[in-house]
């Protein structure tokens, strides 16, 4: 259903070599470079400071789940928005793109924060963890396999922000109470109503956690 | 409104059609798979992050659509210019009132009683034109560009003076939607006559939206001319006829997919104009486009709970005996024909035992985004009334609120002509109910305690019934059995987040003696699955579980008749085990399915069901009865909840473990209704929404929510209802939850706040007029 | 969808400061409530000077005379679970802790938060107002709610930070870096009144970043405590709020600053309040009459007059949980 990156219909790959750190490229196509315009690249003298300009594609490499995935971005552009439309990493959702339901919520340097109020031009040079990157091939990791077994979500929409999210708090605290858990999880809306069982699947995780795994 | 309410919320705008009806099938006694807890048949899907949501979906050369919309409440657009917007980078189409494109000009579906983008917008949110571009930040840049000729008109932004003389105009035929909606049984004034005690009493709730994770929104396709439509919807076929019938298109030429969507609660049972715009997009293009909503779009213009005005005049006497209750309910349908007032008065009329009801509905318009069905239309707010009135009238006369209610448990449908449920567990939900949660002795714990501080602790009770939740036809379901003894179940229905796809494995695994996991269900999608109706007013589990399990007996007939021949015995000894052939007569007979040497043959066995018609003459309602204990702070108006518990009469427990979380769910929708949301409008000044955002329209955090729920099912073994006995839970969970609350608040304070939502602002203010505090 | 602008990352400090200048140039620190503002189209702006890269500017140092300092970039959460902040200023730990939600205050700085722009949704809104350069206030005869009862003249937004109350209350100075070095200001004359000037929020100029927030040693006998109101449990702006810092002397209020939040268009010092505190141990009786004299001079609009019974509330209780 999804479309394949490297698919040559409108979206091509391109030919990154000689792009400098600074890739300049007015946004007259799509978001991810296009061949036509790659030749058009030229290396920019480094000026301090470097000021990216607001028409500007600018090359970012993000680190993501261990691997650094290159995009072309506009300084503008959320983090949410390159992870899921250029990077297609949709796991992790968009609810409201304004830092109001916590849908995005991924880990950048092992902390939950808000994919869609983050420029992804922020995020470079940080760890970026997203619920892709906690599956261990295809295994649920620990707090995935926690909220399944507890049904800590119904329609699913906001559970990847609410998994990142406890994701974050085990990292921190590998025993939370439930006082804990509840003020961590404050940050991730269920519209839904699934708040009791996600307390539960919470306390469940840390045990699998402790316990050195999911089954 | 429509003669049989329950048909009502689903299917307004659709003809049913009518379909064959699967032979009866037996009660089933004690069930092995059914009712147990398990997790979701697509739990990995939806925590492993791979589920596709339909805006996670990116097609090659996929354009982004967005849609401007009026900022004002009432305007006239005169004239729009998109010469700068067309001209923007990325930007690939441009569609307004004024573009020559007949079909987007046209009067659409039923549902959509405008024109795609009307000149004439009667609502802040109304569409005005729409854009394509190949990035999203491209398509708002060129809205941003559009210039737009308004001229405003007054507007009406509180219902409450729609009728006024003065009023301004929604609509030209004036500010009613229809005629008073008048229901009369007995004779009330005889009946407040005979009482010890009469009491009136005013209620409010604002308005309330449904704002579900998941934003509205789909991706369109064109294969030639066959449109393909990606949306996040309650009911794939919905979707399908009203955008055919707006695009002036064969059914059959429109594929609606929705396997995974992001909740709904009513706002997503139809389809929405941006789900046109898209179609026009992609057409105008040649390109798939996305178009998904931003979240302030959806407050405005995709539906809500309308706000409520109520009266409630009720009397009783000593004894306990409601001897007449009248009730007066207005709402604001917005800003076209939605159901303002819808089902308001259900509650006051079918709830109790009274003899003498007179309800008067009026709908009214409003210059404000249109109503949708939300969760139990109508029931939180008519609860909010009478359950509250109860509250006043067992103080009245000296008795305990649960006792009142006990007494005046109904034995028949009064609202229908007095037909007889096919269950009836209100009694237990409450008798039950308050046992479970320990209600005498709160009640004296908290009397003794004086309760005099600042922090003040109080308990409170509510009941309730839905008018719906009993499902029926039609629907079609088809089970496929390999040859390896793997299952397909092929069915329209969608899976809200409620977990239907889970029940319906359960149920075929019940039958086929399978691992439910090892049941792959197809669904929601009009281009290769059966018919069903919308999944919503918690009427998808009745309606579409019998039609499964008539699907699986029929493989079972199949199967066992094959397994028979085959085996050399007599069929009626033969039943289905741990995939297995069993004989119930000789334990050496046992056959692996795949083991089936007349199943390999075959290659598969494929079973059809249909769902039968309810019974004849009867009424089938869930029932409930929720209890909650809260702390209320009198020095601020902040209110802690701090344990609930819900007694729910839905028929058999199809899944305990999704039961549970639809209850706990139910709960905390009722809280946000209670105690935190509300769409304010700029009344005074502009007309417009002020707090179209998530953090100025305030859903429930995981704070606000107690952790101490429970759960306490009541299964009395409705064998009537339907083939598995089910009744729906979705929208019971959530009608007594907010005025429980309310009853809470009044035994901590002795203030009773009879306006949702009752935060500080509200509650603060009462104790303060009230002298506490 | 945010609309254009430019962006730097600086490098330095300097950096920073020479690439600010225009109107239009905006500063990010974590960024939680500009890209909130860009998003809006609240204000202008075609270029963004991010402050992420200076490290310099994070953590939270103990000083030579045993204030601490604190670095603009330190994210709330981190002041909100530092030890020393925990120990010596509960009222800033805990006013820490009552902000918005886990994620915003992992991004979220201390410096950002207490230059944060109002909340009035008529300010964020579509609405050109007094505050954006129009000539109407839409909240005097409009929702006006979750405006200031206290402090207004023609605009009546309420600040919505909650830890700039606790360090108003805990007497912190602003360090602010400018094109010709730097200045320290208390934290008590940062904010600016729309009686003093309706179009700004800080005392800061265009060209200028806040890099530090100094708080002085707590004096002998300090108590201290924040207190906040508010709809909902999390991500919530106060309703009311009170910020306590007091000193005692045994059981008896010496010294101390009561600094409410949620009510005015600043951080807004209740010293009515403290004049009914000092030489007094904190008996109902006492605290009843502090919470009359917090909504001393109070002038609600037409939807906020549930405040006043609500900050003689929370001033109140806040007294008698600090007693």
């Amino acid at each position: 259903m999804t479309g394949d990156p490297s698919d040559g219909d409108g979206r091509p790959m391109p030919d990154r070599r000689g792009i400098s750190r600074r890739g300049f490229l007015t946004t007259m196509g799509t978001g991810v470079l296009s061949t036509a315009a790659a030749g058009q690249l030229t290396a920019q003298p480094t000026e301090v400071p470097d000021v990216l300009g607001a028409n500007e594609l600018i090359k970012v490499a993000l680190d993501i789940n261990g691997r650094t995935h290159e995009a072309l971005v506009e300084p503008r552009w959320s983090l949410a928005h390159v992870l899921r439309e250029e990077l297609e990493l949709t796991g992790t959702k968009v609810g409201c793109d304004r830092g109001e339901c916590g849908a995005c919520t991924v880990l950048l340097d092992g902390l939950p924060r808000y994919a869609c109020l983050t420029l992804a031009v922020e995020a470079e040079d940080r760890e970026i963890v997203t619920i892709e990157g906690l599956l261990a091939g295809e295994e649920l990791g620990p707090v995935q396999q926690a909220f399944l077994e507890e049904d800590a979500y119904q329609c699913g929409y906001c559970t990847s922000g609410q998994i990142i999210a406890a994701e974050g708090l085990l990292r921190h605290d590998g025993n939370p109470t439930d006082e804990a858990i509840r003020h961590s999880m404050s940050g991730n809306l269920c519209r839904c109503g699934a708040y009791p069982h996600i307390v539960t699947a919470v306390r469940r995780a840390a045990e699998l956690k402790r316990a050195g795994g999911a089954s | 409104m429509n003669d049989h309410p329950d048909a009502r919320y689903y299917t307004e705008g659709i003809e049913l059609p009518e379909t064959e009806v699967s032979t009866d099938l037996e009660p089933w006694g004690e069930t092995r798979v059914v009712g147990q807890p398990r997790p979701r048949v697509d739990g990995y899907e939806r925590v492993s992050g791979t589920a596709v949501y339909p805006a996670d979906i990116t097609l090659p050369g996929m354009l982004y659509g967005a849609i401007l919309r009026c900022p004002h409440p009432h305007a006239v657009v005169t004239a729009v210019d998109v010469r700068r917007a067309a001209a923007m980078p990325g930007v690939r189409a441009v569609l307004t009132a004024f573009t020559p494109l007949d079909r987007a000009t046209q009067p659409h579906a039923d549902l959509i009683r405008t024109r795609l983008f009307d000149t004439h917008c009667r609502f802040q949110g109304e569409a005005v034109a729409a854009v394509a571009a190949e990035t999203p930040y491209q398509a708002r840049d060129a809205l941003r560009t559009i210039q737009v000729q308004y001229e405003e008109r007054p507007f009406l932004s509180d219902e409450r003076n729609a009728l006024a003389p003065d009023a301004p105009l929604v609509r030209e035929g004036g500010n009613r939607v229809r005629e008073p909606q008048i229901y009369e049984r007995g004779d009330v004034e005889q009946g407040f006559a005979d009482a010890d005690v009469v009491l009136e009493q005013e209620y409010r709730n604002e308005c309330e939206i449904h704002t579900p994770m998941e934003l509205h929104g789909c991706v369109a396709r064109w294969d030639g001319d066959r449109l393909v439509l990606w949306e996040s919807t309650q009911g794939v076929y919905n979707v399908q006829m009203q955008v055919a019938a707006a695009l002036g298109m064969p059914f059959s030429m429109v594929r609606v997919v929705g396997p995974y969507m992001g909740g709904g609660f009513g706002s997503k049972l139809q389809t929405g104009k941006y789900s046109i715009a898209a179609a026009l997009l992609a057409k105008t293009t040649a390109r798939p486009v996305k178009l998904v909503l931003t979240r302030e779009e959806t407050l405005l213009a995709v539906g809500n709970r309308p706000p409520s005005t109520m009266r409630l005049k009720a009397g009783v006497k000593r004894d306990g005996t409601i001897t007449a209750m009248e009730f007066w309910g207005s709402g604001a349908s917005g800003a076209e024909p939605a159901g303002g007032a819808s089902l308001l008065d259900w509650p006051v009329r079918d709830t109790y035992s009274c003899a003498n009801v007179r309800t008067e509905l009026t709908d009214l318009y409003l210059n404000a985004g249109p109503a949708r069905p939300f969760r139990a239309p109508g029931h939180p707010q008519g609860a909010w009334a009478l359950e509250q009135m109860m509250d006043a009238l067992a103080e009245a006369i000296d008795m305990d609120p649960v006792a009142l209610r006990v007494r005046n448990v109904p034995a028949v449908s009064q609202a229908r002509g007095n037909v007889p449920y096919t269950s009836t567990g209100l009694r237990q939900c409450l008798e039950q109910g308050a046992e479970a949660f320990g209600w005498d002795e709160a009640r004296t714990q908290i009397a003794e305690s004086g309760n005099g501080g600042t922090v003040r602790r109080g308990i409170g009770v509510a009941a309730g019934l839905w008018v719906a939740g009993g499902g029926g036809p039609p629907s079609t379901a088809v089970v496929k059995l390999f040859a390896d003894g793997s299952v397909n179940l092929n069915m329209g229905a969608s899976d809200i987040g409620t977990g239907t796809k889970t029940v319906m494995a359960m149920v075929v695994a019940e039958e086929l003696g399978v691992d439910p996991d090892a049941v792959e269900i197809e669904h929601a999608d009009t281009g290769s699955t059966q018919f069903a109706t919308g999944s919503g007013g918690s009427k998808t589990v009745p309606t579409e579980s019998p039609a499964v399990r008539a699907a699986a007996v029929d493989v079972k007939r199949q199967l066992l008749e094959l397994a028979a021949g085959e085996l050399e015995v007599d069929q009626s000894t033969l039943a289905l085990r741990d995939g297995q052939v069993v004989s119930t007569a000789d334990p050496s007979v046992a056959r692996p399915l795949s083991g089936l040497r007349s199943l390999r043959r075959r290659r598969n066995l494929t079973g059809v069901g249909y769902r039968g018609p309810n019974p004849a003459g009867k009424a089938v309602t869930p029932f409930a009865a929720q209890f909650c204990e809260v702390e209320v702070d009198t020095a601020t108006g902040e209110v802690t909840i701090l344990r609930f518990l819900a007694a729910h009469d839905s028929g058999r427990v199809m899944n305990r473990l999704t039961y549970q979380n639809q209850v706990f769910g139910g709960i905390t929708m009722g809280i946000g209704f209670g105690l935190t949301e509300e769409r304010i409008l700029d009344v005074d000044r502009t007309g417009k929404m002020v707090n179209l955002n998530w953090h100025d329209y305030k859903l429930p955090t995981m704070l606000d929510v107690p952790v101490d729920m429970t759960c306490l099912p009541i299964d009395l073994n409705d064998t009537e209802c339907n083939a598995t006995g089910a009744k729906g839970i979705g929208e019971p969970a959530t009608i007594p939850t907010a005025a429980a609350i309310g009853n809470a608040i009044y035994h901590a304070t002795g203030v009773r706040v009879t306006h949702t939502p009752v935060d500080p602002l509200r509650l603060v203010d009462a104790l303060a007029q009230a002298g506490e505090g | 969808m945010l609309p254009r602008f430019s962006y730097v990352r600086a490098q330095s400090l300097d950096e920073a400061i020479a690439q600010l200048g225009p109107d239009d140039t905006r500063v990010a620190a974590g960024g939680s409530d500009l890209l909130g503002c860009l998003r809006d189209e609240v204000f202008a702006c075609s270029k963004v000077v991010s402050l992420s890269r200076l490290d310099e500017l994070r953590g939270v140092r103990v000083d030579s005379r045993g204030g601490v300092r604190i670095g603009a970039l330190t994210t709330i959460a981190t002041v909100a679970s530092d030890p020393v902040v925990n120990e010596r200023y509960p009222v800033l730990a805990q006013a820490a802790r009552a902000v918005a939600s886990p994620q915003l205050r992992h991004q979220g700085t201390i410096g950002g938060n207490i230059c944060q722009k109002p909340r009035c949704w008529y300010y964020r809104g579509e609405f050109h107002c007094r505050r954006k350069g129009g000539s109407t206030c839409y909240a005097i005869a409009g929702e006006n709610q979750f405006h200031c009862i206290l402090g207004g003249r023609g605009c009546f937004i309420v600040h919505p930070s909650d830890t700039a109350p606790a360090l108003v209350a805990l007497d912190a100075t602003v360090q602010i870096a400018g094109r010709s070095g730097t200045r320290r200001i208390p934290l008590a004359e940062f904010h600016v009144s729309p009686r003093d000037d309706i179009r700004r929020e800080t005392v800061l100029e265009a060209s200028e970043v806040v890099t530090a927030i100094d708080i002085p040693a707590p004096p002998r006998g300090l108590r201290s405590s924040y207190r906040k109101v508010r709809t909902r449990g999390a991500w919530d702006f106060a309703l009311a709020g009170v910020a306590l810092a007091l000193e005692f002397d045994g059981g008896t209020v010496r010294a101390g600053r009561v600094v409410l939040s949620g009510v005015a268009p600043v951080p807004w010092r209740a010293e009515a309040v403290e004049r009914v505190l000092i030489g007094q141990a904190l008996t109902p009786e006492v605290a009843a009459r502090a919470g009359e004299a917090a909504v001393e001079g109070a002038r609600p609009l037409k939807r906020n007059g549930y405040k006043v019974p609500l900050v003689r509330g929370v001033v109140r209780e806040a007294l008698l949980a600090l007693a």
